[in-house]
């Protein structure tokens, strides 16, 4: 027969085959894992080692010999002796031991880069965590990282022990497909060996195969029934086994990765909570960086997308909310800083508004702001999730998000008097954080302008109709009043002001609002925010910008003296308690690139500060781009202003100088 | 365990004795004293041919169903056949002699 048997091999083969037994139930046989415990059970198709292991091996002939002996010269020939005893447990075999042995000989002759480039497609394709390798061979795992991803040098040794771990872990899970459906793995395969990681079955690790299953499943359908969450899993197991490719039949060879359907309930929660989060996020920015701790609880409030935010992009609803409260509070709240005003500027580029456009990029600084006080941070992947996701333009800066978040400074961190706590959280994920503000504005013009903070903390649904309490937050930003405009508003104000505190952008906007943000106005200094807010559609961003600057024209409150506002906004503010004023101001503010918002207004503005959401005076709204001065303080209603008013002073055009305080 | 193949378990009468163990004695076979049963002795080339032949013999005494008494040391193989149900020779005991026969034959 084969010239390889020793002798007694071939007389037991040949007993064997005299005893009734048939060639190819003979060759059935050997194909059986079972009882055979066979040396060449494992991959046969190392040749290399066969040839190896066959030097290696001792030509003592053993009984395993038998079956193999027939074909192929795979690995054994010599069966060796000592090899089992050395491997036992890995090996099945004496020949296995060999084999891998030769074959661990052969890679370490190749080139270590091309070896590292196979192993670590190995890792990709089966999804194997790397701490996996580094349990196992004892390596160092940065050392691992860097020799297969850059090719940093390793010793041979040490490539001698990642390379017998490649070849065993490749037996191993050849092995648990092949027993996938035998109920599981014969060896421990994966994992790792150590007895105390017993269960160590490896964390489970998303497949981008299956990843983009799942994804195309959330664009159709974001909470999916049983049912089809099975058919999910079904449809993940198969591509992963293709991927790896192994017939879909034995995917539970896919051991610790196998995808059930519990993870897949989980992976559809986890991205709701992240596109909860991104709108939360962008809404946080428009409305500038939140006043304080309190923007934590409006921001929760997501849902409050009931706010139309008109220009913003419906979707970011829930930037609304922010922009909501923020309006409202921007109006308000000038006081907590003048400074948040102008931070929150520059946020705003963040925030992608979908709806508004160039001020969105103001807002966006604003909203970069708001989210950075933002309220309680998504999980991270989420965060992932949403860049990769949200790619929208910086310039665009996810306006309409921009924007709430920039309008509702107060929303998220409304602190009083931090400027920046309400941008900076916002890190926008483009979500509609513009929609917060300006949301609201609309129906109350409430100046968003959050403005210096705290006032936007409340958040809450800033519907406009409120009086923009929550634009306290960042007065920074004129109070933008109306929902609607303010997110243009406060994009241009974040602009204006970004450069200053990220959060300012909010405020800035938030500034609109009217209140107290008066005098902190934010000066729009960016006058294409400005045209970009003439552009966005007067009434949705203008409004809320209107609606935060004209209440600081209008209203009465403005207690400023300042007034100056009321001059120089006059188009502003106008007391055009919706939008109108917006419009107004955009232009005159445009170009103006300051569009400050008298500070005077910060009687007005004040006003809504206190709680008042703007509602009653949409006026502020028109000055969206109201610039705080901070200043303004003078009415008292400082508190808004104050501290914007060394921010919007930096960006407080001339006029603003002039006027204010 | 009886087996059908193996048949029959009972001792061997008399006449049967008369009948089968002749053939057996002419090839070596001898009865035993002191007990009821045929033993042969069995010598080969090496061991490899004499491991050869235990297998082939071990495979068919599964398939019969019955099993020899042996002893091996290198190319020496010592059988002993008796039938543990009846105490003594059966046909069991003849059929597997006769079995080794052919197959010591064949081995050399």
């Amino acid at each position: 027969m084969v010239s390889k048997l020793s002798q007694l091999q071939t007389e037991l083969l040949a007993a064997l085959l005299e005893s009734g037994l048939s060639k190819e139930a003979l060759i059935q046989a050997l194909g059986e894992p079972g009882p055979y415990l066979l040396a060449g059970d494992g991959p046969l198709d190392k040749g290399e080692a066969c040839g190896g292991g066959r030097g290696e091996l001792a030509e003592l002939p053993n009984g395993l010999g038998e079956t193999r002996g027939s074909e192929d010269e795979t690995d054994d020939d010599g069966e060796d002796f000592t090899p089992p005893i050395l491997k036992e447990l890995e090996n099945l075999s004496p020949e296995e031991a060999a084999h891998q042995k030769a074959v661990v000989e052969a890679l370490l002759q190749e080139d270590p880069w091309r070896v590292a480039k196979m192993v670590k497609s190995y890792l990709q394709q089966h999804n194997i965590p790397q701490r996996e390798v580094v349990d196992t061979t004892g390596l160092n795992q940065s050392h691992l990282s860097q020799h297969l991803n850059k090719g940093t040098p390793m010793k041979t040794q040490k490539r001698a022990a990642l390379y017998t771990w490649y070849v065993r872990k490749q037996r191993e899970v050849a092995q648990q497909f092949t027993h996938a459906g035998q109920g599981g793995l014969i060896e421990e395969p994966t994992g790792d060996e150590l007895p105390t990681k017993k269960g160590r079955r490896n964390r489970f690790k998303w497949g981008p195969a299956s990843q983009q299953i799942l994804f195309q499943a959330y664009e159709r359908q974001k909470n999916p029934s049983k049912e089809e969450r099975e058919t999910l899993v079904e449809e993940c197991n198969r591509a992963e086994c293709i991927q790896r490719g192994v017939s879909p039949s034995q995917a539970q060879g896919l051991g610790s990765n196998l995808v059930t359907e519990v993870r897949v309930y989980n992976w559809f929660a986890n991205r709701r909570k992240e596109e909860a989060f991104r709108h939360k996020l962008a809404m946080d920015t428009y409305s500038g960086p939140p006043p304080g701790p309190g923007p934590g609880s409006a921001l929760p409030a997501h849902s409050s997308p009931g706010l139309p935010p008109p220009a913003l992009s419906p979707s970011k609803v829930h930037g609304v909310r922010y922009g909501q409260p923020a309006t409202s509070e921007t109006a308000e709240v000038p006081s907590s800083s003048g400074g948040p005003l102008v931070t929150v500027s520059t946020p705003l580029h963040q925030v992608s508004p979908t709806g508004l456009e160039p001020s969105h990029s103001l807002l966006s600084t604003e909203a970069k702001l708001v989210s950075a006080t933002g309220g309680p941070l998504p999980p991270v992947s989420t965060l992932t999730a949403l860049h990769s996701l949200e790619q929208t333009s910086p310039g665009l800066n996810q306006q309409p998000q921009n924007l709430i978040m920039a309008s509702l400074p107060g929303v998220m961190t409304i602190g009083p008097g931090e400027p920046a706590s309400l941008g900076p959280t916002f890190t926008n994920t483009g979500a509609s954080t513009l929609v917060i503000g300006l949301a609201s504005t609309q129906a109350q013009s409430v100046p968003v302008i959050n403005s210096m903070g705290s006032s936007l903390t409340t958040l809450q649904p800033v519907q406009f109709s409120q009086p923009l309490h929550a634009s306290y937050q960042q007065p920074l930003m004129p109070p933008v009043q109306s929902h609607v405009t303010q997110s243009p508003f406060m994009a241009t104000m974040a602009q204006l002001q970004n450069p200053h505190a990220l959060y300012s952008h909010k405020p800035e906007v938030a500034q609109y609002t009217h209140t107290g943000l008066l005098p902190q106005t934010m000066l729009i200094t960016d006058t294409t925010n400005l045209s970009a807010l003439a552009s966005l559609t007067p009434t949705k961003q203008v409004r809320p910008r209107s609606a935060a600057l004209p209440r600081l024209s209008q209203t009465p409150h403005r207690h400023t003296p300042g007034a100056q506002e009321s001059a120089l906004l006059p188009q502003v503010f106008t007391s055009d308690t919706e939008a109108s004023s917006e419009s107004g101001l955009h232009t005159p503010a445009s170009q103006a690139t300051t569009l400050h918002v008298p500070s005077q207004d910060p009687a007005g503005i004040q006003h809504l500060q206190p709680a008042h959401r703007l509602s009653a005076s949409p006026t502020m709204s028109s000055s969206s781009l109201v610039l705080y001065q901070s200043s303004d303080s003078s009415n008292g209603h400082s508190h808004l202003l104050p501290s914007n008013h060394s921010v919007i002073e930096t960006f407080i055009s001339t006029q603003m100088a002039s006027s204010s305080q | 365990m009886v087996s059908p193949r193996a048949g029959k378990a009972h001792r061997l009468s008399a006449e049967e004795r008369d009948q089968l163990l002749p053939n057996l004695r002419a090839v070596g076979w001898n009865e035993l004293e002191g007990r009821d049963a045929i033993f042969k002795q069995f010598h080969f080339k090496d061991f490899n041919r004499a491991f050869g032949f235990m297998t082939r013999v071990a495979l068919q005494a599964e398939k019969l169903d019955h099993h020899p008494e042996w002893f091996n040391v290198y190319n020496k193989v010592h059988i002993t056949l008796s039938t543990h149900e009846c105490a003594g020779l059966s046909e069991r005991d003849i059929n597997l002699a006769s079995f080794i026969e052919q197959v010591a034959v064949s081995m050399t």
